[in-house]
C-alpha cells in the first residue's frame, strides 16, 4: 500500500530493524551469561571442598590451616562482618554529614568544587588507599596507641581505611537523593516559619531517605568487597578479637585471605576448592545485603506514602511508654558503647567508673543541646555538616599532597623511561606504564561496544518485558559483585578452561566483564537523557527504530556515554586484585602489544613494592603517583567530555 | 468598599529594587497592603509578579546572586533588617504555591509540621489546630475520616486546599498566594475563590493571578505590574472600568500580554 517511492520498500526496512533487534538483544544477554558463568565455574570449583568438610563446619568453625586440611572460615567472615562494621560507624554520619552540607548548607560555588572532588576520591585506586594506609596510617595509629597496637596493623587501620574508601560513594548517592527532593518541599517547609535545618531534617532527609539508605548500603557492599587496602593494614590473623569489641586486635579478610592464598595455591587441591567456596559466601554476602537494600528502600517508600506514622514500638507500648523505653535505651546504650571504649585502655572497674563518668556528660551535652534556640541549633548542625565535609576534604589533602611530596625525589626520565633492576629496587617503571595503558585500551575494545549495545538495548528496545527484568536483576548483582570474584573467575575459567594463561587478554577480558554493568548503565542514562521530541522529529522523517537509534539517538547519547566509559576504564586501570591472577607478573624486560603475553601493571607493581620488595619508600610513592596520574588523568578527560557535550547538547 | 480604604496598612512596600545578578528584575515598586484585603497581582507572564510576592515572606533569599533594595514594612519594622526574625516573619506571613505542594506525609503530619516547629507539643491542641483549619479550608468534611492518610493521594483542588489549611495552622496573618488556582479545574478554581473571600474576614491575602475575570471577581485591590514596574495600583474597580495610566486599560481589555 504505502510502497516506498525510492525503491526501498518499507518492509525491507521492517526486516533490518528487527535483525538490529536481536543483534542488540544478543549483546545484552551477555550480562545473563557472564553472571551464570560465574556462579556456575565458582560453584563447581567449590564443590570439592564440601568433601573434606561439611558446610555448617565451614561458615562456622575457627581454625583455618590449609596445610593441616583445617578449612573453618568462621573467624574470616567473622572479620569481614567487623571491618565492614567498624567503617559505617564513622562512614556514614560522616557521609550522610557531607551530603547534606553538599546539597542543603553550601552555595552553588562551594557545591561545584565539592563535587568533582568527592569523583576523585572515589575514582582513587584502592592499592592507592592500601598504600597511603601502610605508609601515613599505621604508624600513625601505632604513635597513637603503642600499648594496644604496637605494630599499627589492626581491625581499627583497616575501618578507618575502608571507611575512606566508602566515603564517597555514600556521600555521592546520598547527596542525589536530596537533590532529587522537590524544591518545593523546601519552600512549602520555609513557608510556616520552618529554619533551614529544620526543614532538612524534618522534610528533605525523610523525603529522600529511601535514597540515603540505599546509599549506606551501596557503601556496605564496597567495603564488604574490597581487598587490597584491606589486606594491606589489617594484620591477617584470623584471631576473633578478645574482647568481641577490640578494635586493635588483628583481623584477616575473606577478600584478603583470598589475594593472599590465591597465588600460592597448587589449582585443583581442596585448598583451591576451599578459596572457591569463601568466595561464593563472599557474593553471598554482597547479594543478601543487596536484598536487604531493596526491601528496605521498598519498606521505607511504603511507609512515606503510607498510613500511619505510628511506629511499632508506639502501638505495642502507648506513647508515653514507648517515650521512657526509648529514653531507657539510649542511657543503656550510652553507657555500654562507653564502657566498651573505655575497657579497652583501661583494667575492669576504672573503666566501668570512667564510663559512667562518661555516659552522663554525654546525657548531659544530648538535654543541653534539646534546650538551645532554634537559631543556635542550625548554627550547631550546619557547622556539623561543614566539619563533615571538611573532613573529607582534608583527608584526601593530606593522602594527594603526601603522595607527591614524597614521590618528587625519585621522579625522574630513567624512571618512566627506564626498565626495573634489581627486584624493581632501581631503574624504572616503564614497562609497568606501557602494561597498564595496554590493560586499558584492551578493557575498552571489549568492554565499550558490548556494554553500549546491551545498555541501548536496554533503553530503547527492551519496554520492560520479562527479559528485560531478567537482565536488568543480572546487571545489578554483577555490579555488586566484588572485583576479588571476578578474579576468581577469570583465573578459573578464563586463565584454565579457555587456555589463554596469564596473559594480557585474560585481564582483558576478566576486567571488562567487571566494568560492563558501569558502561551499560551509563549508556542507558545517557539514551535516557534524550528528549523524545529528537526522536519523534526523526520518525517524523520517516526513519525507522534501528535508523533513529543509531544516526539520531546514540550520537547525542555519546557525550554521557563517554563520561561513564572513561570512569569506568579509570576503575579497571586501577584494579588490582583482578590482573594479579589473570594477567600480571612482577617483571618484564621488553615491551610490545602481544595478547597472549602477560604484562607488568602499576597497581600489582606497587602492591609489590609496598608489601615485599625492599624499594627506597620514594620508588613506591613515586609509582603510586603516576598510578594516580594515570587515573587522574583519565578522570579529567571524562570532564571535559562531560563538559563539552553538555555545552553541545542544551536541550 | 469606602470604608475598607480606612483599614490600616498592615504591609507597606517602598521603594523596591530587586536584581537577580546582574539582571534587574524589580524596579522602585511601591505599594501599601490593608489588613481583610484581597490585594491581586496582575500583568503580563515574566512581569515580576512572582518576585514581588517572594520578597513578602523573604522567600527570595533562597535565591542565589539576588540584591534587594528598598523597605518592606510590616509591624512598624522593615522586614529586610540585618536583624529580622526570618523564620518568625514566614510564620506571620503564609505562602500558597502555584503548584500544590503538600509535604509526602499523612494529611494530620502536613498541618501539625508548623504548629510543632513552633513548639505546641500537646496531642489535643494539634488535634484542635487540625480540625480548625481544615474547617477552615473546607476540607474538613471530606478527609475527617482519613487524616492518617497520604495527602499525595489527595485531588489536585483537595492538596491546594490542604496546603492553604497548612498555611492557617500556624495562624499566620497575611497569606500570600501565587497564581493559586492555575493548576486546577474550573470547579476547584471556584473553590478556592470562594474560600478566599472567606479567609479575607480574619486575614489579609495578597494573590497573584494571570485570570483577570478572577481579580476581578474576588479582590478589593490591584495592582498592574509591567517590565519589573508598578504600573498602577488602585481599587479593583478603578483598575478594571476608569484606570488612569493606558498600558493599564490596554491590558485589562486584552489588547496585548
Ligand atoms: N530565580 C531566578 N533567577 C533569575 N531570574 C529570575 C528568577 N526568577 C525569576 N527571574 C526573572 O525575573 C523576571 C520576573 O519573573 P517572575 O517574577 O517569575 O514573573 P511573573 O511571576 O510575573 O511571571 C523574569 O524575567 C524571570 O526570568
Ligand atoms: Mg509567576
Amino acid at each position: 500500500m504505502f510502497t516506498n517511492q525510492n525503491g526501498r520498500g518499507t518492509k525491507a526496512r521492517a526486516d533490518s530493524d528487527k535483525v538490529v533487534r536481536y543483534l542488540l538483544m544478543a549483546a545484552a544477554s551477555a550480562s545473563v551469561l557472564i553472571l551464570l558463568a560465574i556462579l556456575v565455574f565458582i560453584t563447581n570449583n567449590s564443590l570439592l571442598a564440601l568433601k573434606s568438610t561439611d558446610l555448617l563446619g565451614f561458615l562456622t568453625g575457627n581454625v583455618w590451616k590449609p596445610s593441616e586440611g583445617l578449612y573453618g572460615a568462621g573467624n574470616i567472615i567473622l572479620g569481614t562482618l567487623l571491618v565492614t562494621l567498624g567503617s559505617l560507624v564513622f562512614a556514614v554520619p560522616v557521609g550522610i554529614g557531607s551530603a547534606i552540607f553538599m546539597a542543603e548548607v553550601s552555595n552553588a560555588k562551594v557545591r561545584r568544587i565539592l563535587k568533582p572532588l568527592v569523583e576523585l576520591f572515589a575514582g582513587i585506586p584502592s592499592v592507592v588507599y592500601g598504600f597511603f594506609g601502610l605508609m601515613v596510617l599505621v604508624p600513625a595509629l601505632a604513635g597513637l596507641f603503642p600499648e594496644q597496637m604496637p605494630t599499627g596493623f589492626a581491625w581499627l587501620t583497616g575501618s578507618i581505611l575502608l571507611g575512606f574508601m566508602a566515603l564517597p560513594t555514600i556521600i555521592s548517592v546520598a547527596e542525589d537523593a536530596l537533590k532529587a527532593v522537590p524544591g518545593t518541599y523546601r519552600e512549602a517547609s520555609l513557608a510556616v516559619g520552618a529554619t533551614r535545618w529544620e526543614t532538612t531534617s524534618k522534610v528533605i532527609v525523610p523525603a529522600a531517605i529511601s535514597g540515603i539508605a540505599s546509599a549506606v548500603i551501596l557503601g556496605i557492599g564496597r567495603a564488604v568487597g574490597e581487598t587490597m587496602a584491606v589486606m594491606m593494614v589489617t594484620g591477617n590473623s584470623a584471631l576473633v578479637p578478645e574482647p568481641l569489641w577490640n578494635v586493635f586486635s588483628f583481623v584477616r579478610t575473606i577478600t584478603a585471605t583470598l589475594a593472599l592464598e590465591m597465588p600460592e595455591v597448587v589449582v585443583g587441591s581442596t585448598h583451591y576448592s576451599a578459596l572457591f567456596l569463601l568466595g561464593l559466601v563472599l557474593m553471598l554476602i554482597v547479594l543478601v545485603i543487596n536484598l536487604c537494600a531493596k526491601q528496605v528502600v521498598r519498606n521505607v517508600n511504603r511507609k512515606m506514602q503510607g498510613a500511619n506514622g505510628r511506629s511499632f514500638l508506639r502501638r505495642i507500648l502507648g506513647k508515653k511508654d514507648a517515650k521512657r523505653f526509648k529514653r531507657g535505651f539510649s542511657v543503656i546504650a550510652t553507657l555500654a558503647v562507653a564502657y566498651m571504649v573505655c575497657s579497652l585502655f583501661l583494667d575492669q572497674a576504672m573503666a566501668l567508673a570512667l564510663s559512667v563518668v562518661l555516659a552522663s556528660v554525654l546525657i548531659l551535652v544530648q538535654m543541653f543541646l534539646k534546650r538551645i534556640t532554634r537559631s543556635s541549633r542550625q548554627k550547631l548542625m550546619h557547622s556539623a555538616t561543614f566539619l563533615c565535609a571538611g573532613l573529607c576534604v582534608i583527608v584526601l589533602s593530606v593522602l594527594l599532597g603526601d603522595i607527591i611530596i614524597k614521590a618528587v625525589p625519585a621522579l625522574s626520565w630513567n624512571f618512566l623511561t627506564g626498565y626495573p633492576v634489581d627486584a624493581g629496587k632501581s631503574g624504572g617503571i616503564y614497562p609497568a606504564i606501557v602494561g597498564t595503558l595496554e590493560i586499558i585500551i584492551g578493557t575498552a575494545a571489549i568492554a565499550l561496544p558490548l556494554g553500549i549495545l546491551s545498555g541501548t538495548y536496554l533503553a530503547e528496545y527492551s519496554k520492560g518485558g520479562r527479559f528485560a527484568q531478567v537482565l536488568e536483576q543480572a546487571i545489578d548483582v554483577l555490579n555488586g559483585t566484588p572485583s576479588i570474584v571476578f578474579a576468581l573467575f577469570g583465573v578459573s575459567a578464563i586463565v584454565a578452561i579457555l587456555g589463554l594463561g596469564v596473559s594480557l587478554l585474560s585481564g582483558c577480558i576478566t576486567l571488562a566483564f567487571m566494568i560492563l554493568p558501569v558502561i551499560i548503565r551509563t549508556t542507558e542514562d545517557a539514551i535516557g537523557n534524550v528528549p523524545l521530541q529528537v526522536r519523534e522529529a526523526s520518525y517524523a522523517l520517516g526513519a525507522n527504530k534501528w535508523q533513529t537509534t543509531f544516526k539520531i539517538v546514540l550520537p547525542a547519547a555519546l557525550g554521557g556515554i563517554m563520561t561513564g566509559a572513561i570512569l569506568g576504564l579509570g576503575r579497571a586501570a586501577g584494579e588490582t586484585a583482578p590482573v594479579m591472577f589473570t594477567a600480571a607478573v612482577l617483571m618484564r624486560y621488553s615491551v610490545g602489544f602481544n595478547l597472549l603475553e602477560p604484562v607488568m601493571v602499576l597497581p600489582y607493581h606497587l602492591y609489590y613494592l609496598a608489601t615485599e620488595g625492599s624499594a627506597d619508600p620514594s620508588m613506591q610513592y613515586a609509582t603510586a603517583l603516576v598510578l594516580l596520574a594515570i587515573v587522574l588523568a583519565m578522570f579529567l578527560v571524562a570532564n571535559v567530555v562531560r563538559e563539552y557535550s553538555n555545552k553541545k547538547n542544551k536541550w | 468598599m469606602m470604608s475598607e480604604d480606612n483599614n490600616e496598612v498592615i504591609l507597606n512596600i517602598q521603594g523596591l529594587n530587586l536584581w537577580y545578578g546582574e539582571k534587574q528584575a524589580l524596579f522602585d515598586v511601591d505599594m501599601p497592603v490593608r489588613r481583610n484585603e484581597i490585594t491581586a497581582l496582575i500583568g503580563p507572564s515574566g512581569c515580576g509578579k512572582s518576585t514581588l510576592l517572594r520578597c513578602l515572606n523573604r522567600m527570595n533569599d533562597l535565591v542565589e546572586g539576588c540584591r534587594i533594595e528598598g523597605t518592606v514594612e510590616y509591624g512598624g519594622v522593615n522586614i529586610f533588617a540585618p536583624d529580622a526574625d526570618i523564620n518568625g516573619l514566614r510564620k506571620r506571613i503564609g505562602m500558597i504555591f502555584q503548584k500544590p505542594n503538600p509535604f509526602p506525609m499523612s494529611i494530620r503530619d502536613n498541618i501539625t509540621f508548623g504548629p510543632r516547629l513552633h513548639g505546641i507539643e500537646k496531642k489535643k491542641e494539634l488535634e484542635q489546630i487540625v480540625e480548625r483549619t481544615l474547617r477552615q479550608a473546607a476540607l474538613w468534611e471530606e478527609v475527617r475520616d482519613r487524616l492518617g492518610s497520604n495527602a499525595l493521594a489527595l485531588s489536585g483542588g483537595q492538596q491546594q486546599s490542604l496546603c492553604i489549611a497548612r498555611a492557617l495552622s500556624v495562624n499566620p496573618d497575611i497569606i500570600l498566594m501565587d497564581e493559586p488556582t492555575s493548576a486546577l479545574d474550573p470547579i476547584a478554581t471556584a473553590k478556592i475563590e470562594e474560600l478566599c473571600v472567606e479567609l479575607k474576614k480574619d486575614y489579609t491575602v495578597v494573590m497573584v493571578t494571570h485570570n483577570m475575570q478572577q481579580a476581578m471577581r474576588i479582590s478589593d485591590m490591584t495592582g498592574f505590574m509591567y517590565m519589573g514596574k508598578m504600573v498602577e495600583h488602585d481599587r479593583t474597580d478603578v483598575i478594571f472600568h476608569s484606570a488612569s495610566q493606558e498600558a493599564t486599560r490596554r491590558y485589562v481589555s486584552g489588547l496585548f500580554g
